[in-house]
């Protein structure tokens, strides 16, 4: 007779402060109690307030691991990709968000991680542990990441350059990355405003790709990263 | 709800009511302000090093909070006992889910979660068969839920260690709360904690002076059959001369029902430990959780009394009554 496949939780034995900070940190009970209610208010929210319209919803994957990549201009950029997805995966979804802005003060922390969902990214000394990591996690859970590769919000509405990051996330991977492009948040939360004006939010998101054929090197991680960038801004160029 | 029933749930004024009551908080505190001072005097005479003299302390700090949480409840009144019981329930259940995965079943863990809560309601209510009623009713929502996902691949592990959670940190330990319907609950509970925490103490301080056989060595290798009997005689002792005044005027009062009882005691309660230890083994981790300093998990510290509760429970049920005169469904009416 084969044994049980037992499998603690990854963070078991972490205190909870150190949990919340974890890459490893796992949704129980109640974190998935309220990650259902935060993501039932950001759903209505989108569509009252920004009349969220997306546009090939039929491209996102259907099972996990699979990462969303888009354009950073807004805090409501992640909530925005996650809208899309289906509620079972609500557990399995992982916002990268910068450590340094949601994971320094406890109380930012706690809804970072206990609404959001979200796993921090040191921008300053993010090594190559956490990148191995995060992208252990990916294949193994198997879950779903939601990335912004330019690694910092746009202060005036324009894209940057994608850093090599999410290459080592994905090259050599089964996850497939699909490029979305985000086209209004920009004007809808400013930089310098406080409060989100009412204004229409488009997400276009492009057909998933497979790089499980590309070398995990640095060559290879330069190829993903270039051939993402060219495609979420071919989606820029396809206005409506 | 009548008076006494209301007496019993919120009635702190008559927290010292029962002797052994008093005695019992009377040693319990004083063990707490004497403990330090041995630990700092054996510290003093070189008989404990300072990495040992450093552990000690440590759960010394943590038995410092654990103490009046167990000790405070039980004294204000059943309603805070049952409320304790049921919110230890729930914890102990949290970090058994987490060691196991089962925690990633979430319809499962909602459907124990919910029977722990009505279990600890049914005690407040005093409807001990509705309690009875929510093990199967219970185990058949498991069974049940966990077919939704139509994912039949490892239907059983999930069921069984749901079924297996539920009735650990549900059903038995749901006897703890229940005996808080009885009057004289107090005595009772404090029996049960004062000797099931001094059976662990038994079992670790005569294996270190008589111990050589090792008891299973591969499950726990530090336990020795001297440890296990000493415990045995120890606790039996204890509970003997204790019971002798928690139990006088009733029928559990012979020494022959108080040394079972003390055996009960003992050996239950020694198999609820080497219980956590095989799931530790099992699961490839050194304690469940971190919650208590110097101790692991909650469940560490609480494995022995999850079996003993029930054992106890019917015991003195059967030749004595749990409850009695005691006014029944108290919330649901009837």
């Amino acid at each position: 007779m084969d044994k049980w496949k037992l499998q603690p939780a990854r963070d078991l034995g972490m205190p909870l402060g150190k949990r919340l900070k974890s890459l490893q940190r796992e949704s129980g009970l109640i974190s998935t109690g309220f990650h259902f209610i935060w993501w039932t208010f950001v759903r209505l929210y989108m569509r009252v307030w920004h009349r969220l319209r997306i546009e090939g919803r039929e491209n996102i994957p259907i099972q996990p691991p699979f990462v969303l990549v888009a354009n950073h201009a807004s805090h409501l950029d992640a909530l925005v990709l996650a809208t899309p997805l289906p509620c079972r995966l609500r557990d399995h979804i992982f916002p990268i968000a910068a450590g340094d802005v949601f994971f320094e003060t406890p109380v930012v922390t706690s809804f970072a991680a206990g609404m959001l969902n979200a796993l921090p990214m040191w921008r300053k000394r993010c090594g190559p542990h956490d990148l191995q990591l995060l992208r252990q996690r990916l294949v193994e859970e198997p879950c779903a990441y939601i990335l912004f590769p330019e690694g910092k919000r746009s202060r005036d509405g324009s894209m940057a350059e994608f850093k090599a990051g999410l290459g080592v996330l994905v090259a050599g991977t089964n996850a497939q990355v699909v490029p979305c492009y985000l086209d209004g948040c920009y004007y809808a939360l400013r930089p310098e405003t406080k409060w989100p004006r009412p204004h229409r939010i488009t997400v276009r998101v492009g057909k998933p790709l497979d790089f499980s054929g590309v070398s995990n090197d640095r060559e290879g991680w330069l190829h993903i990263t270039a051939e993402i960038e060219k495609h979420v801004k071919a989606l820029m160029r396809q206005r409506s | 709800m009548d008076a006494a029933a209301r007496e019993r749930l919120f009635g702190v004024s008559h927290a010292f009511d029962n002797p052994v009551t008093t005695s019992v908080t009377i040693a319990v505190v004083g063990a707490l302000v004497v403990v330090p001072m041995i630990i700092w005097l054996l510290a003093r005479l070189g008989r404990v090093g300072d990495a040992h003299r450093k552990e000690l302390f440590t759960r010394f700090y943590s038995w410092l909070v654990i103490t009046p949480l167990i000790l405070v409840p039980i004294l204000a009144g059943a309603a805070w006992t049952i409320l304790g019981i049921g919110v230890l329930s729930l914890f102990c259940y949290r970090e058994y889910a987490r060691a196991t995965g089962l925690f990633r079943e979430k319809a499962i863990s909602l459907m124990i979660v919910l029977g722990i809560l009505l279990q600890t309601f049914t005690a407040f209510d005093n409807w001990y068969h509705f309690f009875v009623a929510l093990t199967p009713l219970t185990i058949g929502a498991i069974m049940s839920v966990a077919i939704l996902r139509d994912e039949p691949e490892g239907y059983i592990q999930r069921v069984a260690l749901g079924v297996l959670g539920f009735a650990l940190f549900g059903t038995c330990f749901g006897h703890l709360a229940h005996f808080a319907n009885d009057a004289n609950y107090r005595p009772y509970l404090l029996l049960i904690f004062l000797s099931v925490e001094l059976n662990d103490v038994f079992a670790y301080v005569s294996g270190k002076t008589l111990g050589r056989r090792k008891l299973a060595p591969k499950t726990s290798p530090n336990k020795t059959l001297g440890g296990a009997l000493g415990a045995l005689v120890l606790t039996t002792l204890l509970v003997v001369g204790v019971g002798h005044y928690v139990f006088r005027g009733t029928a559990m009062d012979s020494a022959s029902h108080l040394v079972v009882m003390g055996i009960i005691v003992s050996t239950v309660g020694q198999m609820g430990d080497l219980m956590l230890s095989s799931i530790k083994r099992d699961l490839g981790v050194k304690d469940m959780g971190v919650t208590i300093p110097g101790h692991g998990g909650l469940l560490d510290r609480f494995d022995s009394i999850i079996l003993v509760a029930p054992a106890m429970y019917h015991y003195i049920n059967y030749f004595e009554g749990i409850g009695n005169g005691q006014a029944m469904h108290i919330l649901t009416g009837g």
